[in-house]
């Protein structure tokens, strides 16, 4: 015990104390916060409030809207990721291959990343609507269409509209994560490999893909929180329309919070999102630990 | 050494302290012994650009030239922040003393008793120099909570040299419009007009509106019950679905109020519905189609029906009741309305802002305006509006219903529904119905 208190730095814990009171405020006081709401009638204006325990879960879990917007969560995330990561690790093993200007591919590749969401939205919806927009004319003038179509409005179109929006935006930055991976892969496995007769095939699955797995494992961890969790982008494109067809539970969160103000509902949707996506990241994790064991 | 540790701790600890202290409004002393005005006060507003904006620095400062002991703090929010700001503020108690507001923002304040009654400022200003619609928006129990600033109503606006080419009149039936809109599609050079039914967005809510309220009907019933059921209601759904499929782009069924504007501003819509600020809109965007401008009275069902009013938008000040000077506030809401300078805000956006008082809306200073002038018909017109229509659900007194029903979307979503997934028009309305209904209930209304 006196050698506990001996060890115990004041000077050090002074300057973790900042950081640890910041980490506190940011990030576990919103979400002890969420948690807590979530149990009580809080309604975003009115000072008072009582207990309700599980009636917000109950309301949330028995609303077909909820499992609408949930549906459209997981559409929406797995479709974003499996698009971003097959475009972005194509761009990224071609710019691997190119000798000259890397750097310069590589700048240009990453612009949709640099774009704050707002400027993205607007430019999208400019471009996409039916009157004025770019592409719908383009398409009537050359010929492919009769007459101008609103992507946006369409039902059979929104919705894969807007993944595609989302993996323009989100696909550099797995191009730039796993470009920075494949350059790490020693060339002499690959020489290695040439002189064992292996084919193009074999290389990529048995060296390359195994050599940057973890990294793409993580990226994808990480994208998979970032693109459940995304409201901005398909907020501000469709506001979650065209009839909730792009409403998915962030937007559902924010209507039942900013609009009907009852931010005990929202909370307790809040709360089992989080709890989805720690499951999601568990299995995840798992997985990862799995192949750092393997790569030992 | 650990001695002065703990000196630096308890000095981090009181920095700390005072940080998160600092926010709040800091509090010199009410009035002076000679009865002057001393103090700070804060004044949020959403008037985020232009001539408006600059307007009520300068109030301010003329206030503060006329109070010396005075300071006000100008802080400016476009409407959707100001929202989210208000709402937050109220928990933490970061709100300002004065404030611009909207109809619907008023009701939701008295409801949790977050101002002050301002009866007082009124009959200072002259309570029968208001018009009495707009006052009605923010008086519960007698007490008026909110004094109108200016005001505008929804009118129709047309291009006149479309008409006059095809030689067709201006239409004052809906079934008239219908037809008028129709003759004049041109798509996608010009089109009819478009309906707007963006969720997120409450302007097919609007639409119906004008329909609902034109039969002398209400969206919501006096008991404080959604009303899409009617037949006012089902005939005014079929009306803008027909017209949506006959006259309006595709992509209107997404859009949201500017997406609106932007078509009328940039001359693809002949006919559209808007205040006195579509004039602007155009004169930004498309100047040389300033001439060919005109607004009339919203269509009836039937062109000798009464002149029902239909949606007034009264933009008010509010006293927040956490205010630490009230009587300062009310004092510097009183100084808006001194005639000068009064004339001169409301001129800040001509034919858009219109006065809340009556004898202003007559006054020689007031019309002579360029704009004014040029708009003299559009300008009676929305005058003549401004005093007989109310915010949308507000026909029967303030209620936080109205705000439901602008803000939730329902009625976006049942018309989406209807012309995307060719749900039938009366299950749609039931179903919508019924969506605002429990709504109205998790109020506890």
């Amino acid at each position: 015990m006196e050698k506990k208190l001996k060890s115990f730095n004041l000077t050090g814990m002074l300057f973790v104390l900042p950081s640890v009171l910041i980490v506190i405020l940011l990030l576990i006081y919103p979400i002890f916060s969420s948690i807590y709401f979530s149990f009580t009638s809080k309604n975003l204006i009115r000072p008072f409030y009582d207990f309700v325990w599980l009636e917000n879960f109950k309301f949330v879990l028995t609303n077909p809207d909820f499992y609408r917007a949930f549906m459209n969560s997981i559409k929406w995330t797995v479709l974003s990721l499996a698009g971003q990561l097959f475009i972005g690790f194509t761009a990224a093993l071609a710019l691997n291959r190119i000798p000259k200007f890397t750097g310069l591919y590589r700048t240009l590749l990453i612009i949709p990343w640099a774009f704050p969401a707002i400027v993205i939205a607007f430019s999208w919806k400019y471009i996409l609507n039916d009157v004025y927009g770019f592409l719908p004319n383009l398409l009537t003038k050359l010929g492919i269409t009769d007459a101008n179509i609103n992507f946006l409005a369409n039902p059979d179109l929104a919705f894969i509209v807007v993944v595609l929006i989302n993996i323009w935006f989100g696909a550099p930055l797995f191009m730039v994560n796993i470009l920075s991976a494949l350059k790490t892969v020693p060339s002499e496995q690959y020489e290695a490999a040439q002189m064992d007769g292996a084919s193009s095939f074999q290389v990529f699955w048995h060296i390359t893909l195994r050599h940057i797995r973890v990294v793409i494992g993580l990226l994808l961890v990480l994208r998979t929180i970032w693109v459940f969790n995304n409201f901005d982008i398909l907020y501000l494109i469709t506001g979650g329309g065209p009839s909730d067809i792009t409403t998915t539970l962030p937007i559902f969160a924010f209507k039942a919070g900013w609009g009907m103000k009852q931010l005990g509902v929202a909370s307790a949707i809040t709360v089992i999102l989080l709890l989805f996506l720690l499951g999601i990241c568990f299995l995840y994790f798992k997985l990862l630990d799995k192949w750092e064991r393997e790569d030992r | 050494m650990k001695k002065k540790m703990l000196v630096l701790f308890v000095i981090l600890a009181m920095m700390i302290t005072t940080a998160c202290s600092g926010g709040e409004n800091e509090a010199t002393t009410n009035q002076s012994s000679s009865g002057e005005f001393e103090g700070e006060i804060t004044v949020w507003h959403s008037f985020t650009q232009g001539p408006r904006l600059e307007f009520m620095q300068a109030a301010a400062d003329s206030f503060m030239k006329e109070h010396s002991k005075v300071k006000i703090k100008i802080e400016t929010f476009a409407w959707p922040e100001f929202y989210t700001k208000w709402t937050t503020g109220l928990q933490s108690g970061q709100v300002p003393d004065v404030s611009t507001a909207l109809p619907n923002h008023v009701v939701e304040l008295i409801d949790v008793d977050a101002l002050v009654p301002l009866n007082d400022v009124i009959d200072n200003i002259g309570r029968d120099r208001f018009y009495e619609a707009p006052l009605k928006e923010g008086t519960v129990d007698e007490n008026n909570y909110s004094i109108p600033l200016y005001s505008h109503a929804q009118v129709m606006w047309y291009r006149k040299d479309l008409l006059e080419e095809a030689g067709l009149e201006v239409p004052k039936t809906w079934d008239e419009l219908y037809e008028t809109a129709k003759k004049l599609n041109n798509a996608p050079n010009v089109y009819g007009l478009s309906v707007p039914m963006g969720s997120g967005d409450m302007m097919a809510t609007r639409f119906l509106n004008f329909y609902v309220r034109s039969a002398g009907e209400t969206l919501i019933t006096k008991d404080g019950k959604a009303n899409l059921t009617s037949k006012a209601a089902i005939d005014g759904i079929n009306y803008w679905i027909n017209m949506y499929k006959s006259t309006s782009p595709e992509g209107s069924v997404n859009y949201k109020v500017l997406d609106q504007a932007n078509l009328y501003y940039q001359g693809k819509t002949a006919f559209d519905f808007n205040s006195g600020f579509q004039i602007g809109g155009v004169e930004t965007n498309s100047p040389q189609l300033l001439d060919k401008i005109d607004a009339a009275p919203m269509p009836k069902i039937n062109a000798n029906d009464p002149e029902n009013g239909i949606e007034t938008s009264n933009i008010p000040v509010v006293v927040w009741k956490n205010s630490k000077h009230p009587e300062i506030a009310k004092a510097f809401v009183e100084s808006l309305y001194e005639k000068e300078e009064y004339i001169k805000f409301l001129h800040s956006v001509p034919a858009g802002m219109l006065p809340a008082l009556k004898d202003i809306a007559e006054d020689p200073e007031f019309l002579n305006n360029p704009t004014i002038q040029k708009f003299d018909n559009a300008v009676k017109v929305i005058s003549a509006a401004v005093d007989k229509g109310t915010a949308i659900g507000m026909e029967n007194g303030p209620t936080l219903q109205s705000g439901v029903i602008v803000s939730q979307g329902v009625i976006e979503k049942m018309f989406q529904d209807i012309v995307l997934k060719d749900v039938p028009v009366k299950e749609a309305a039931e179903k919508a119905e019924k969506e605002l209904n429990d709504l109205f209930k998790m109020l506890g209304k």
